[in-house]
């Protein structure tokens, strides 16, 4: 794999605290857990060779529902499958099997089934460019979709969100037709980079069950893929299509729990693990088609951007933000929203990360007398503020989630309705779903569940460096954090798009 | 009251109808909102009476709650009810309309920046 050369050269300058945190590996593979492909049912429901195109078809189907009704059906968003839908529910619900499960959604991702199909008649030529094989323009992808989401209000328009999700079928299939491996999921989609980051905090992952029988096997099939045996240019059966080597895969990152690895394995080797959530976080092994993560500064961005978005998110959802931008309008002397949306954006994604983290990294290496630059400190220990950064979007997601849970029932019946069936029975619009007040209880706990996540991790790096007290201002950036999440969710919610000159 | 309300002139519905909707009090906060709905016949502009008339209130984010209410009738052609905004933002007020001849209709009018509490 030509991904996998790009990182051998690193290989030879492991750095320090590489070796000091391996005794702290959270993958170590002798540690006997859960192993969900174990399990009986969903175990061999999920060993079975078609059972990612067999989750996939449903979400298909659904996909296909949603962007038909959002094109042509209601444009009141509360009335439209493609608003409900991914507004409430799909977002709801991939950050809480993220929470209790792993990426299960990339594994079950609508949009690889019609690029699997494509692929039975394009067959891919190209490598994805060099320069282009990082997160930084995925970091750029994921700030433009949280940008267009304001931008466009696109949690009230059902038009715009059935065109979105037009626009990731089309980028995958138009990526994936033309460059070879999984270029798409790796480099591109902004979901993907979200669940990759999120699931870190999963508490499974896909790994070697023991190690003894990777250093034993000599086809590598995993990687390879399984080969045609009187041609051995057929792959019959893909590896990872991510560049991720089982036997040195570290952690869920660019995991897309597609299985490939299962299939190939010809030992039965490889699991879905069990193991301590956001531990990898502090593991700065060498991770097989990532290098190290303390070298990774377009990981780190695209953690900021993951911890700082979900701030700015859950901010833009509740009243302060009108009267703020507003302020900014009015200072900037302009009456369109861009502009303003652009200095909020970069107020929160830009100038407050890099003078928090920055103030963190200098007082770190005052502390520390470490010789290491700001940047270098700044990027190791921004993976800590992840568990944080997740435990906003499970607030913020949840509560959508569960405040209209049931709500997808009387679209869906309003839905086969305008049909002209009446299979379904009438629209039961009352059905909601949990009361506001109950549910800002759990907004709460996750947000706190989140910073003990970081606390923890930000103490397992300083730990590992040997120097606890710069422990300090990491807790401290995370509590600030933490601090203005817990105000966002305690603000009146307000639900509007922004129209300037009227305050 | 009425007259510091919104007030929507409608199109005729089904060239029949002119629908007009007042809301009190403007600027609209979160809680009990009075509305006020006015039908008379495009043509000869008499009111209507006898309708039923039932509004749900939707937020512009799916999965809110909505809220319903259902207007009395408290003069020739005049419809009045209050609704209870939960919260601060755009509404989308659905009237789903019942006339005395059994004709049903749907209209629908925005009360925009409902403010909190």
């Amino acid at each position: 794999m030509s991904w996998n050369r790009s990182l051998k050269s690193r290989k030879s300058r492991q750095p320090e605290s590489a070796i000091q945190v391996s005794q702290l590996d959270p993958t170590n593979k002798a540690e006997p857990g859960l192993d969900l492909l174990r399990l009986p049912l969903i175990g061999s429901l999920l060993k079975q060779r078609h059972a990612r195109t067999l989750l996939q078809i449903p979400l298909f189907v659904i996909a296909v529902a949603m962007i038909l009704h959002g094109l042509f059906g209601p444009q009141l968003a509360p009335r439209n499958l493609a608003t409900t839908l991914t507004w409430v529910h799909f977002r709801g619900a991939l950050i809480l099997v993220l929470l209790l499960a792993g990426n299960f959604f990339c594994l079950a991702c609508p949009f690889m089934l019609v690029r699997n199909f494509a692929r039975k008649f394009f067959r891919p030529a190209l490598n994805w460019p060099r320069y282009l094989r990082n997160k930084w323009l995925s970091v750029g992808l994921f700030v433009g979709m949280l940008f267009l989401y304001e931008w466009l209000d696109l949690w009230a328009s059902p038009w715009w969100t059935a065109w979105l999700i037009v626009a990731y079928f089309a980028g995958a299939l138009v990526i994936d037709s033309v460059f070879k491996h999984a270029t798409f999921c790796k480099f591109v989609c902004p979901i993907g980079q979200f669940n990759f980051v999120a699931s870190t905090v999963s508490p499974l992952e896909v790994a070697v069950r023991d190690t003894d029988v990777c250093t034993r096997c000599t086809t590598k099939d995993c990687i390879r893929g399984v080969r045609e045996p009187a041609a051995p240019l057929v792959v019959i059966q893909r590896g990872c299509e991510l560049a991720l080597f089982q036997p040195r895969k570290v952690g869920n990152i660019d995991c897309t729990f597609c299985l490939d690895c299962v299939q190939a394995c010809p030992h039965d080797n490889v699991g879905i693990l069990s193991r301590v959530p956001a531990t990898e976080l502090a593991n700065d092994t060498l991770r097989s088609g990532l290098g190290f993560l303390s070298r990774r500064k377009d990981l780190a961005a695209l953690t900021i951007i993951f911890a700082f978005g979900a701030l700015l998110n859950a901010f833009a959802m509740v009243s302060p933000v009108y009267a703020f931008e507003q302020w900014i309008a009015r200072r900037l002397g302009v009456t369109t929203e861009a502009p303003v949306l652009a200095t909020v954006f970069g107020l929160f994604l830009v100038v407050e990360p890099v003078l928090l983290i920055g103030a963190a990294a200098w007082l770190t290496r005052l502390w520390d007398r470490s010789k290491r630059s700001l940047i270098a400190l700044a990027v190791r220990y921004t993976y800590s503020l992840v568990p944080l950064g997740f435990g906003i979007w499970l607030a913020h997601y949840s509560f959508h989630f569960l405040t209209g849970l049931f709500t997808f029932i009387p679209v869906t019946q309003a839905a086969v309705a305008e049909l002209g069936s009446a299979i379904l029975g009438q629209p039961q619009w009352t059905l909601v779903g949990l009361p506001v007040n109950v549910v800002q209880v759990f907004e709460v706990g996750f947000i706190l569940l989140g910073l003990f996540g970081s606390l923890l991790t930000s103490y397992l790096l300083a730990a590992t460096d040997r120097m606890v007290r710069v422990f300090i201002p990491w807790a401290v950036l995370a509590l600030i954090i933490a601090g203005a999440a817990l105000w966002v969710m305690s603000q009146p919610m307000e639900m509007r798009g922004l129209v300037l000159g009227s305050g | 009251m009425l007259l510091c309300g919104c007030r929507h002139e409608n199109a005729p519905a089904k060239q029949h109808l002119t629908i007009a909707y007042e809301v009190s009090p403007l600027p609209a906060r979160v809680g009990d909102v009075t509305i006020t709905i006015r039908m008379k016949d495009a043509g000869s502009n008499e009111p209507i009476a006898g309708a039923r008339i039932k509004l749900e209130g939707n937020m512009s984010h799916a999965g809110m709650a909505p809220v319903f209410a259902d207007a009395k009738e408290i003069g020739p052609g005049q419809y009045r009810t209050n609704m209870k905004l939960s919260m601060a933002g755009d509404w989308y007020v659905l009237v789903h309309l019942t006339l005395a001849d059994g004709r049903e209709l749907e209209q629908e009018f925005e009360i925009k920046e409902v403010a909190p509490a």
